[in-house]
């Protein structure tokens, strides 16, 4: 009797005791490090969910690459809604602060994206909601950028960072500041 | 001798590993101290007074007109800022100084709050960057800690109400 009670406190003990290393260890790992997310959406074909509503993408979203917010034109991002800040939408980024983009179905024809700011796009103009619609978002909604593509395994792929040549800005930050020397 | 210093570091790291881990959950999801700079907040919060901050508001998405938010600031996403919630989506911002980005009424876009300083002669707010999203608020504050003398929970806003929720 005293033998099989002494077991149980002993797992007991061990059991909390592991409890509370990796449950905040593994929050912190998911939050500040990596993840992994499904995509739902048409917004960013071809690059993601091709398929349509049959296969959803399953993507690894790396947090520790923007924990400076450094982020390169033609990224895939993950950022909180502006919209709605339940929600996460996944988009490519388009401009970084101080470039000028020339905007698709935006009231303004031409933004300079502010400071702070960047400008995103779905890959599926015309079936995104993006910074056309809801303009430049600031850098402290950024949430992870993605990198690969997990799932399905045919789909195993690096995300590149490309940006379409159509989608190049106007005028770059760093050509306004050589235009000026 | 070498295998119990090598020990001695590993059970070092995993410790600092543990406690930080630790630390990131308790500020991330339960709150923290802060301690705010700047004059934008007197006379409800002056310079380098340290406060109390809760994040469960804002992940419940509880946060209020008239609450005292840390929130991201909209141009420079490594620093705060610490203002006052005095709309939220949908409300009418009346405003006695019209400015060139938005005309005399206004209503704040969905997902974006309205922040403003107590202190307005000299606060750089939502009156000159716009509402801001609703995704860049941090935390509430909600108590005051230090100075001693103002200990307790934080005032009203001293400017009365400035919006209508029609």
């Amino acid at each position: 009797m005293a033998h099989s009670q002494g077991w149980v406190k002993r797992y007991l003990k061990a059991f909390c005791k592991g409890f509370f290393v990796a449950v905040p260890v593994a929050v912190t790992f998911l939050d500040r490090v990596a993840c992994v997310a499904r995509v739902e959406g048409a917004s960013m074909q071809p690059s993601l969910n091709p398929g349509g509503s049959q296969s959803s993408d399953v993507v690894l979203l790396n947090h520790w690459k923007v924990r400076n917010f450094e982020v390169q034109r033609g990224d895939i991002v993950s950022l909180v809604s502006p919209k709605n800040p339940e929600q996460k939408i996944i988009k490519r980024v388009i401009a970084l602060e101080g470039d000028i983009v020339k905007t698709i179905g935006h009231k303004n024809r031409y933004v300079k994206v502010p400071r702070g700011h960047i400008w995103v796009e779905g890959d599926h103009h015309g079936h995104s909601f993006d910074s056309n619609s809801f303009g430049p978002v600031s850098l402290g909604l950024l949430h992870a950028h993605a990198t690969h593509i997990l799932w399905p395994p045919e789909r195993w792929q690096k995300l590149e960072s490309v940006l379409p040549p159509e989608r190049l800005p106007v005028q770059s930050e760093e050509e306004c500041l050589l235009g000026s020397l | 001798m070498l295998r119990g210093v090598l020990g001695k570091i590993f059970r070092l790291v995993g410790y600092t590993v543990q406690y930080g881990c630790i630390a990131h959950c308790a500020f991330e999801y339960v709150g923290g101290v802060v301690m705010c700079s700047g004059p934008s907040m007197e006379p409800t919060i002056q310079n380098s007074d340290i406060v109390f901050a809760e994040n469960l508001s804002r992940h419940f998405y509880g946060i209020q007109r008239g609450d005292i938010v840390i929130a991201k600031s909209p141009s420079d996403p490594k620093s705060n800022i610490c203002k006052r919630v005095i709309g939220l989506e949908g409300d009418k911002i009346l405003s006695n100084s019209p400015s060139d980005f938005f005309k005399s009424h206004s209503y704040v876009p969905t997902g974006h709050v309205w922040l403003e300083g107590d202190n307005l002669q000299n606060s750089t707010d939502s009156r000159y960057y716009g509402p801001v999203p609703y995704g860049l608020i941090r935390g509430r504050i909600f108590f005051k800690i230090w100075p001693l003398s103002d200990f307790g929970f934080l005032r009203d806003s001293p400017n009365g109400h400035r919006f209508s929720d029609d």
